[in-house]
């Protein structure tokens, strides 16, 4: 099959810029969250999945998948079994699954009840709610695994640096404490297991332990090479700045409130959220005018990153209108 | 170039005041002069490290703590400034590269501090190209960071330490992580620096046999606070971390004290010294049985099938360089690493199918990240919990660690130790346990001189109770010193399992430095020099 050959190429992780990446997984995730048909929710899940699998390299954040997975398995599990736990008054009549129920006084109002009978509806409500979470949590995973958080870096704009910088090595960190579990778990076993909190705190401790001294490492590194030099920006540009960011969060929060609470008059909240959004462009382009930071290399955009964007796009714009809603 | 006078360092406790005890650095008084090429050396845990962070900032800024006095660098006094304000100034590398690289490429990681310090685009590309071609890395640029070697990536660090035109370059024990040929690389990058092209280089190690010769100077961080600063030869009358080179010329009392081979080769001969033969120890009962082992990652072929027993009353080296499979061998022996085919037969049947506790009546091991072991909240309760499950006297392994790190105030964070100490440690919590063979991987890593001796005791004595040791290293000084047996991977194959002086004698691959000293056949070792 040399078309799909050529599509993996095209988006491999290395080829791509990782904002697209970001901004396909971000997208899925919207979907996920604004539909109940389980069929979408399944093939996003799948769809992940697989395009982890065909386009990852091997950097250590695309080995994190595993632990996405895990993850997604466990909420949907979870969210199922709390849903027969905690189960919310259901008539026996369309019971599909009867299990006793348990009544707990809690000494106030009306006593708990846990158990008893569960109709297949709230069953697959449930079931569904579950998936949903699961398609979230694996649209993100592949954005994680896909996306190198150190080239992520570089498309951000210089007044965005710093915080862009937290946020990689924040993201960094997931693998990082993966694949220092795995050492900790063996190393501990060199020891001989103690039993009950102590052989807990034996993996825990190390393991966050390391995480923080890496970070720290690598923080101390960033450090002694010139990050978090103030730049040559006058007072006015700082201030101004400053002052246009205030200004856009105002608005923007203003905005979107309007736009939630009183649903019946659109165009005036509408207004307001564009213009904030404008504000805060403007805030960010003062800031980055007098970038203090060189780029030595500009991550380029390439065909691959339009054809994630163009599909991004559609996918969102069909959720909002309401394509995918059952 | 540098200038320090009363330059005092001490670390606060959590109340705010300052530590009672005396500081890490007291009243240090000295200059270091342009393209001076010093070694920074003392004993385990003595604050080598913190000497060479306060001179960027990184001390007290990432370590916490005070700093008073005047740190001058070309005239301008510096004291209490940010590492930022210190980068287009000083570089900065560390012991392991890979923690600290923050690019994915080469050429990424070059760039970084340049591009931080916004210099314009033209001059970075000059200062690349010239940068890459002095630490010869210049056909290396777009490869990935984790393709390369560790002598590779520790000469990328260095390029990305100087892209700004540094001319101070502090490094942090680089070749610690290295094989002899990486060390060697490093070695030579940092001597062509200082020498064409005036960079001071303050080097911080404690393999220093090798390094010595090459340095103009050597500053040695005392651990009472003192710091002193000299000509070689002269800083060496604390043995504590006096290389076999400087040991040999005190040994024989020879005046001046040589630091070069040829230097000491010369007076050798003059002197007429004799030696005894070295007495390995015959080998007993088989503790440990190797048939066919063999381990792959995916494609990779790490351990070739190879075949070769453990016995009692020995101690057996395993050398080889980065990447030969040493630390898979150790893993795959002790029973909880991956296997991929052949067995490995205790007395208590194949160390892969016995649980972790059953496992360590057979074998206890000390992995390189040592400190993966350690997860209480202090020293002491380290010491006491080793004691319980070991099931020895109350004590016993407080005295170990005793012996082999000095006298430690007992309440502190483990994590509060140095890297030696830590080591220290943990060797002294696994040695303690019975068990009937000790499997170490790169036990001497940040071990002074003195150290080293009170561990090479430690194992001697374990090796007298029929026990057998196996210790995975480059550190050819330690093996020469110990070891009754030599086993020398390459690519996963077992090339080599001879006698030692087959390995490390004069003209072998592996030849110790007293023996390149003496070139007498039969001499590796300073236990062997007579008076």
């Amino acid at each position: 099959m040399p078309a799909a050959t050529r599509a993996v190429h095209l988006l491999s992780a290395n080829k791509t810029n990782p904002l697209s990446w970001w901004l396909a997984g971000i997208s899925l995730a919207v979907t996920a969250s604004l539909t109940s048909n389980v069929f979408i929710l399944i093939a996003i899940c799948t769809g992940s999945l697989l395009t982890i699998r065909l386009c990852r390299d091997d950097s250590p954040w695309a080995q994190s998948i595993g632990f996405y997975i895990k993850l997604a398995a466990i909420v949907v599990a979870l969210r199922v079994l709390f849903r027969i736990i905690f189960n919310l008054g259901t008539s026996t009549k369309d019971a599909f699954l009867l299990l006793p129920s348990i009544d707990l006084n809690l000494g106030f109002g009306n006593s708990l009840r846990l158990f008893g009978p569960v109709s297949q509806e709230a069953f697959s409500f449930a079931l569904v709610d579950g998936f949903r979470l699961a398609a979230i949590i694996l649209a993100i995973g592949m954005a994680n695994s896909l996306a190198n958080p150190r080239k992520l870096l570089k498309s951000t704009p210089g007044a965005l640096y710093e915080i862009a910088t937290a946020i990689s090595i924040a993201i960094n960190l997931a693998p990082q404490l993966i694949a220092s579990l795995g050492r900790v778990r063996r190393a501990r076993s060199l020891r001989g297991q103690s039993k009950g909190i102590k052989a807990m705190a034996g993996i825990v401790i190390p393991v966050l332990e390391d995480t923080i001294d890496q970070s720290m490492g690598l923080a101390a590194s960033m450090s002694a090479r010139g990050f978090g030099r103030k730049g040559n920006r006058t007072y006015l540009q700082t201030i101004g700045a400053r002052l246009l960011a205030f200004v856009a969060i105002c608005l923007i929060i203003t905005g979107s409130a309007l736009l939630l609470f009183s649903p019946q008059n659109q165009g005036f909240p509408l207004t307001l959220l564009v213009v904030g959004i404008i504000t805060a462009a403007l805030s960010v382009k003062l800031s980055s005018a007098r970038a203090t930071i060189t780029r030595y290399r500009k991550e380029p955009w390439r065909l691959g990153d339009l054809v994630l964007l163009v599909a991004a796009l559609i996918l969102v714009s069909l959720a909002f209108s309401g394509v995918f809603a059952r | 170039m540098i200038e320090l006078k009363d330059l005092t360092f001490s670390y606060l406790k959590s109340d705010g005041s300052k530590v009672s005890e005396t500081p890490q650095l007291n009243n240090v008084n000295l200059s270091i002069g342009a393209g001076e090429f010093v070694l920074v050396c003392g004993p385990t845990g003595s604050g080598k490290s913190t000497f060479l962070k306060a001179l960027n900032g990184l001390a007290p800024s990432f370590t916490g703590g005070v700093i008073t006095g005047e740190l001058k660098i070309n005239g301008v006094n510096y004291i209490g400034s940010e590492p930022h304000e210190f980068a287009s100034l000083v570089g900065f590398v560390n012991q392991q590269p890979e923690n600290a690289f923050v690019g994915d490429t080469v050429i990424d990681e070059i760039v970084y501090c340049a591009e931080q310090l916004g210099l314009p685009i033209d001059q970075i590309r000059t200062s690349v190209e010239n940068i890459s071609e002095i630490l010869e890395i210049s056909d290396l640029l777009e490869r990935p960071l984790a393709t390369l070697s560790g002598g590779q990536q520790q000469r990328v660090a260095i390029g990305s330490a100087l892209v700004a035109g540094q001319k101070i370059l502090l490094l942090d024990e680089p070749t610690s992580a290295l094989d002899l040929d990486g060390a060697a690389e490093v070695l030579r990058i940092l001597k062509k620096l200082s020498a064409e092209q005036a960079v001071t280089v303050l080097l911080a190690e404690h393999r220093i046999s090798r390094v010595i010769a090459e340095v103009d100077s050597v500053l040695v961080v005392h651990g009472d606070g003192s710091v002193t600063k000299g000509a070689p030869a002269t800083q060496f009358n604390d043995s504590r971390f006096a290389p076999p080179i400087i040991e040999l010329g005190l040994k024989l009392g020879w005046k001046p004290l040589p630091v070069s081979v040829s230097d000491a080769s010369l007076m050798w001969n003059k002197s007429n010294t004799s030696f005894e033969q070295k007495t390995f120890f015959e080998p007993k009962a088989e503790v440990l049985k190797i048939e066919n082992l063999e381990v792959s990652f995916g494609a990779v072929q790490a351990i070739r099938p190879i075949s070769f027993s453990l016995f009692g009353n020995q101690i057996t080296a395993l050398m080889g360089e980065n990447g030969s499979g040493k630390t898979t061998l150790c893993w795959a022996l002790q029973g909880s690493g991956t296997k991929t085919k052949g067995s490995v037969t205790s007395f208590k049947g194949d160390t892969a199918e016995l649980g972790s506790n059953e496992r360590l009546e057979v074998l206890t091991m000390v992995p390189q990240r040592a400190a993966d072991l350690l997860f209480l909240p202090t020293l002491s309760a380290e010491l006491e919990e080793s004691d319980r499950f070991a099931n020895v006297q109350s004590g016993s392994t407080a005295k170990l660690f005793r012996d082999l790190a000095g006298r430690i105030d007992t309440s502190i964070h483990p994590r509060d130790l140095s890297a030696g100490q830590q080591l220290s440690l943990v060797l002294a919590i696994q040695l303690v346990k019975q068990a009937k063979i000790v499997v170490l991987d790169e036990p001497t890593r940040g071990l002074d001189y003195s150290a080293k001796h009170a561990l090479a005791n430690q194992l001697n004595s374990i090796r007298s109770e029929d026990r057998s040791v196996l210790i995975a290293t480059h550190d050819i000084e330690f093996v020469a010193m110990v070891s009754d047996r030599v086993l020398v991977l390459e690519q996963g194959s077992l090339i080599i399992d001879d006698s030692p002086l087959e390995v490390l004698g004069f003209g072998k691959p592996f030849a110790s430095q007293l023996a390149e000293i003496t070139q007498e056949p039969g001499l590796i070792s300073l236990e062997q020099v007579k008076l």
